[in-house]
């Protein structure tokens, strides 16, 4: 059962085209990668699936068709999106921003549980749960960022570049988390990194894409077997 | 796209045109000229007032537009200055100072006082910069009621003088036309030239960003106390204009209602354009009358759908108009122009429901910086 | 003493009326980033309604509420029909339409009710009575108590309810706001709804005073933007504090600096922000932010 499928799927900015014909298929719980150089329309096809950029084709979330539903209301289906610059609300509290993580949930109880669980899977927030977002450093932000976007108990999570400038142990941290989110939370994750070895520490299967078309998919051990990827990707 | 414009000081001139349109566009200024230097000899002396008070407010509005559509500083005072200028060209009358003395303070004095301004409050930006503006004809105006000595209180100066030399054959109401219209040919002239030059360019990319500004060597706060300083001078030397064509000022002159409006006459007719400053001045001027003649009563009512109506259809000013038009055209033939802005994945959305980029897509400007 | 004690209350009744309107320009500017000229416009054509049902025989505090129902209807049409046209384009631009609003607002008053200032009838008891020597009246802290009330229920609002931790989020980062499924727009709406029923209150205190007519506002709104920036334009607290002490500063330099007098007391509120803003850019209350218009 699918639970999020692109079908054809074309974006653009104004004039500019920046995808072409896109298609993957998330199965429940699963995980996917998008890699590809700068600019290949890793980010593009985020953004087309949380509907913040004109889009053609289809997108099927859940067995509904979302294509051209706005950021607010994919959200709401259950789409978290965890975008690139991590989006924090920098005059908010680490606290106000989960809470606001969780506004369309009426559970208040279970709200606390999961703010709870949320401190606990990055402990550096427990610290810093009534500062600003803004006064925290690059790392905490992408683990708030994370945090708060798993607040709205989604069904997946699309996650665009987590690790850019971060420290190396810090970027791991991050993944460790997501990891734990996929299996303890059951989470679908869709993935966009550039960094390859963490990108294949949580997804079953990747799509390569390239000026925006997919020039490859396949699961993450073929992928990982081809040398061309190794080389694009891993540094060797 | 609107923002793709923004970085060329000129923005009438940046694409590169045809022979055709450039002819048109020679053959319509040389039209406008001709027109302007024969009207005020078959025009009633009403109509050549609200001529020449075209021109004195539409050298206010190039000076609004230096500090704020060029170098992107939001000005509510300008009409402090032009009220200064009035004054001070009107106590110059009737001290029997020669006009060319008057002339030159009108213009001198507001600029020192707008430099001084701009000293302290050119670190502020935004709104503390508009809040320091705004108070320049909020106190100005109870100012000029106390000092009465030097502006007639409350009552006002009136000013009898620039009658035309005798010599000539032309009546005063001509006269003081044809000299408005040299001062502000003159402005224009100027302040084109200015912004087509390297100190417009300084303009630009202080109004763009600042922190690039600092790392090509423009200091932004230099070039924000220039840019003020320029809008002054001009503000001031529309007051002396104002004072040949209205021959009377008084606090009412600088009231900030008229800087609001001028603001608001400068976005209406384009901001940052030549072309569109004189557009501005013309709506500033007409639509009152206008309105006034369709119903006194209801003026302002007039004026404010006038005004956002013409936001809604042409955010851009009155002078994107004919680029509009011909845009329209070109998409009724199907000739879409080519795209020529890169979106990478870092690029800005064009829409997303209620968000609000507040830069535009920074892949879109740097293009169109180096055509 | 009791004369300065006397200059002093004036001066706080002043401010409140100020504040009243500071804070429906930060709340505004909260939501949406926007310094909104028309503030002073919606409270008018508002304060117009509650004088019509006065005229009509409807109770003054009836009225009061009528007019901020309208107010807040008002405010949201005008979000939704036409600023929502410009929130995301050149912040000149919007702000210009802010004053498009304003001259439309003022005229359509003028149009209904004409230009001439009427006598409007005040919500609380013409009298005044005398505490130490210090003549009060009524009017003074009937203004400032509604004014306390206000703002503690903005401040509230801000800090313990979900509604305004959205709105919050909102002006904080519409487009992130969206992706944790905030209804964007909604809250937009609501947001100048509230400032505009906010901005009935205002009028309705201060109509008494000044009579109503179409530009009674004018100065207010003027000095409550220098209130609403001298707190940092983010912070209701600030807002009220800074009208208060504008209000305060103006009456007593007004009083005790001959130089000052009657006429001058309006530049003092501006000489202060003048001097604070350049010391100090993010306003009293402000935290460090760049600000946009």
């Amino acid at each position: 059962m699918s639970l999020l499928e692109l079908d054809g799927v074309s974006a653009s900015y104004g004039h500019a085209d920046v995808l072409h014909g896109v298609s993957f298929v998330l199965p429940d719980n699963g995980a996917t990668g998008l890699l590809g150089a700068n600019g290949a329309g890793k980010t593009t096809t985020l953004r087309a699936i949380s509907g913040m950029v004109r889009t053609t084709g289809r997108i099927v979330f859940d067995g509904r068709d979302i294509t051209g539903l706005g950021p607010d209301r994919t959200a709401a289906l259950g789409i978290a999106h965890v975008p690139e610059g991590r989006g924090t609300l920098g005059q908010l509290s680490v606290r106000e921003n989960l809470l606001v993580g969780a506004y369309r949930r009426r559970d208040r109880k279970q709200i606390a549980v999961d703010v709870d669980y949320c401190l606990d899977l990055f402990p550096n927030l427990r610290e810093r749960v009534g500062s600003n977002a803004a006064a925290l450093s690059g790392g905490e932000q992408q683990m708030l960022a994370v945090a708060r976007a798993f607040m709205a108990k989604p069904r997946v999570m699309l996650l665009d570049e987590a690790s850019l400038g971060l420290a190396p142990s810090t970027a791991r941290r991050v993944y460790d988390a997501v990891v734990r989110l996929r299996r303890e939370a059951q989470v679908a994750m869709v993935v966009v990194e550039q960094n390859a070895n963490l990108a294949f520490s949580v997804v079953d299967d990747a799509t390569v894409l390239e000026t925006g078309r997919v020039a490859l998919q396949g699961s993450s051990a073929e992928l990982l077997g081809m040398d061309a990827v190794r080389r694009a990707y891993l540094g060797g | 796209m609107a923002t793709a414009t923004r970085p060329a000081p000129a923005a009438t001139t940046t694409p590169p045109r045809s022979v055709v349109t450039r002819a048109a566009a020679a053959v319509a200024g040389l039209a406008v000229a001709v027109v302007l230097v024969v009207a005020p000899l078959v025009s009633s002396p009403y109509i050549n007032f609200q001529l020449a008070s075209i021109m004195v407010f539409a050298v206010a509005l190039l000076g609004l537009n230096v500090i704020m559509g060029y170098t992107g500083q939001v000005s509510l005072g300008q009409s402090a200055f032009l009220g200064l200028g009035a004054y001070i060209t009107a106590y110059g009358v009737l001290n029997d100072w020669p006009i060319a003395l008057s002339l030159l303070l009108s213009a001198v004095v507001p600029a020192a006082v707008g430099m001084l301004v701009a000293l302290a409050a050119a670190r502020l930006r935004g709104l503390a910069l508009a809040m320091i503006t705004l108070a320049l004809p909020i106190i100005g105006v109870p100012l000029a009621r106390r000092f009465d000595g030097f502006t007639g209180g409350s009552q006002g100066q009136v000013v009898s003088w620039l009658r035309a030399p005798e010599s000539l054959g032309l009546a005063n109401d001509q006269w003081r036309y044809y000299v408005v219209a040299v001062i502000a040919l003159v402005a224009f002239l100027l302040v084109r030239n200015l912004v087509r030059g390297r100190i417009g360019r300084s303009f630009a990319i202080v109004k763009e960003n600042e922190a690039v500004a600092l790392s090509m060597g423009v200091s932004p706060y230099r070039t924000k106390v220039l840019a003020f300083t320029i809008a002054s001078a001009l503000g001031g030397l529309s007051g002396f204009m104002y004072l040949a064509v209205v021959q009377y000022t008084s606090p009412e002159t600088l009231v900030f209602a008229t800087s609001i409006n001028l603001v608001a006459a400068m976005v209406i007719g384009g901001s940052a354009s030549i072309v569109g400053t004189a557009l501005g001045a013309l709506y500033y001027v007409l639509v009152p009358v206008l309105a006034g003649q369709v119903n006194s009563s209801r003026t302002a009512l007039i004026s404010g759908a006038v005004l956002l109506a013409v936001l809604f259809v042409l955010p851009a000013g009155l002078v994107s108009l004919p680029r509009r038009l011909a845009r329209r055209r070109s998409a009724r033939r199907g000739t879409r122009t080519a795209p020529h802005d890169t979106a990478d994945d870092a690029a800005t959305p064009t829409s997303t429901d209620g968000s609000a980029p507040a830069v535009p897509a920074p892949a879109a400007t740097t293009t169109d910086q180096h055509p | 003493m009791s004369y300065f004690v006397q200059v002093v209350v004036d001066g706080l009744s002043n401010g409140a009326i100020y504040a009243a309107l500071a804070l429906a320009i930060v709340l505004v500017h909260r939501a949406t980033g926007l310094v909104n000229f028309a503030q002073g416009g919606m409270a008018v054509a508002a304060t117009f309604v509650a004088f019509a049902l006065t005229r009509a025989g409807v109770p003054v505090l009836l009225a009061l509420l009528a007019a901020v129902v309208f107010g807040f209807v008002l405010g949201a049409l005008l979000e939704r029909g036409v600023m929502r046209h410009f929130e995301r384009g050149d912040p000149d631009t919007a702000v210009v339409a802010t004053i498009a609003l304003l001259v439309l607002l003022t005229g359509a008053s003028a149009f209904f009710f004409g230009y001439e200032p009427q006598p409007f009838p005040s919500l609380f008891p013409n009298r005044t009575f005398e505490v130490l020597g210090v003549f009060v009246s009524f009017r003074s802290i009937g203004t400032i108590l509604v004014l306390i009330a206000v703002m503690v229920g903005l401040q509230l609002l801000f800090r313990s309810t979900k509604l305004g931790l959205a709105m919050r989020a909102v002006a904080d980062n519409p487009e992130s706001s969206a992706l944790s499924a905030l209804p964007v727009s909604r809250l937009l709406m609501i947001g100048w709804g509230l400032a505009a029923g906010l901005g009935a209150v205002a009028g309705v205190l201060v109509a008494p005073q000044l009579f109503i007519s179409p530009g009674m506002l004018d100065f207010v709104l003027v000095y409550a933007l220098a209130a609403a920036i001298l707190g940092g334009l983010d912070s209701p607290v600030g807002a009220v504090v800074a009208a208060a002490f504008i209000g305060v500063a103006e009456n007593l330099a007004g009083a005790y600096l001959d130089v000052v007098g009657d006429d001058l007391k309006i530049a003092v509120p501006f000489v202060a922000v003048m001097v604070i803003l350049v010391v100090r850019p993010q306003g009293l209350f402000g935290r460090k932010t760049t600000v946009r218009v």
